[in-house]
């Protein structure tokens, strides 16, 4: 009876120690995740705001972007926040939820840079048409005033009658 | 009267200028000039968004509320890193002659996108916790910043010469540079004094 009492002491003893093994890994697991994430999330913001860089460089409206990756980042301040004061779970949301926004991000930063380019492209060539065609059409305009004043300028002259004066005095 | 030549210098100089108005628009696909100066701004503001009644005298266990806020005048949208920090007296600023940041760790970081001509403002408010003092020692051991809470073991010696245990809470700004893909510290800082008391 005695013996068995003690197998029982023991195999308790080494359940509660192999529980607390396991919930201490547990922990540590969620937390490396954790920290992974927010490493991960990081990297998403920082790509984002890279191709929002590029749309804008390209002449796009960024502005919808720049205040969604503004809530990017709060999500990733929020996922610290929680890391630091051990949610992990927490901090593994709000860093999944900063991948996902910072991913939006840069797939419509993306889009909006093509458009940008592709209508960049074609206000420089209605520009270019636009001087081109203007100079012709001022330097035409001029030479043909040029050319009526030329003639009505010497239709004057010639139209003008030789005054006679005379130094007889009266 | 004028002579026919004349004339005609009056009709070149008037056909150059409306050539160049003409071409305008177009060269200016072609000539860049130089942008003015560019630069960010940092701030931290009182409760009412103004630059007084900042909390100065300062015990456990009371909120106390500023602004801190961000202008963008670097020509295209940043990504900033606001850093708040909170030191004892003796404890290292910013170095602005180095231009590198306190060694302090943050404890609370915003991530701020600002537009070009555009600025950011939020609320920073902070508490403290588990203040001890006696004659010539103060000790802080908790902070909450933003409803976040941290522990911290700051201690200060008695001020003599401006009578108090004083403390400092500054916010530094960084800079996303995407040359090398990191937050770099913006050489720009700006710190305010806390006296610490006993309720």
């Amino acid at each position: 009876m005695k013996y068995s009492a003690e197998r029982v002491v023991l195999v308790s003893l080494l359940l509660v120690l192999a529980s607390g093994l396991a919930v201490h890994g547990a922990l540590c697991v969620v937390a490396d995740d954790a920290s992974a994430k927010i490493s991960e999330a990081g990297v998403a913001l920082r790509r984002a705001f890279a191709a929002v860089l590029e749309a804008e460089g390209a002449g796009a409206n960024v502005s919808g972007l720049v205040v969604e990756l503004g809530l990017a980042g709060e999500n990733l301040t929020f996922a610290q926040n929680a890391y630091g004061s051990g949610d992990f779970v927490e901090a593994v949301a709000r860093a999944d939820r900063c991948v996902v926004l910072a991913s939006e991000v840069a797939g419509e930063a993306s889009g909006l840079k093509s458009s940008a380019l592709a209508g960049a492209k074609d206000a420089e060539w209605r520009l270019l048409a636009f001087s081109g065609v203007g100079v012709l059409v001022f330097l035409l305009v001029l030479v043909l005033a040029w050319a009526a004043f030329r003639r009505s300028y010497s239709r004057r002259l010639l139209g003008m009658r030789p005054e006679v004066g005379s130094d007889v005095e009266a | 009267m004028l002579r026919l030549e004349d004339f005609r210098v009056v009709f070149v100089a008037v056909g150059l200028v409306g050539v160049l108005l003409f071409a305008s628009p177009s060269l200016g696909l072609v000539l860049h000039f130089p942008a003015g100066e560019r630069f960010s701004e940092l701030w931290i503001l009182g409760p009412g968004h103004m630059a007084e009644d900042y909390p100065y005298s300062v015990k456990a266990g009371v909120d106390y509320l500023v602004y801190v806020g961000v202008g963008n005048h670097m020509g295209s949208s940043v990504y900033y890193g606001v850093c708040v920090k909170f030191r004892s007296q003796s404890e290292p600023l910013p170095n602005a002659t180095a231009g590198s940041a306190s060694p302090l760790v943050p404890l609370y970081e915003y991530r701020v996108f600002v537009e070009d001509g555009r600025s950011w403002e939020a609320p920073l408010t902070f508490s403290f916790a588990y203040v001890s003092q006696n004659a010539t020692y103060c000790l802080v051991r908790g902070i909450s910043v933003n409803g976040v809470a941290f522990e911290i073991d700051k201690a200060t010696s008695w001020d003599a010469e401006n009578e108090g245990f004083f403390y400092g809470l500054f916010v530094e700004l960084w800079i996303y540079n995407v040359a090398s893909d990191s937050l770099q510290y913006h050489d720009r800082y700006v710190s305010r004094w806390l006296s610490m008391t006993i309720a």
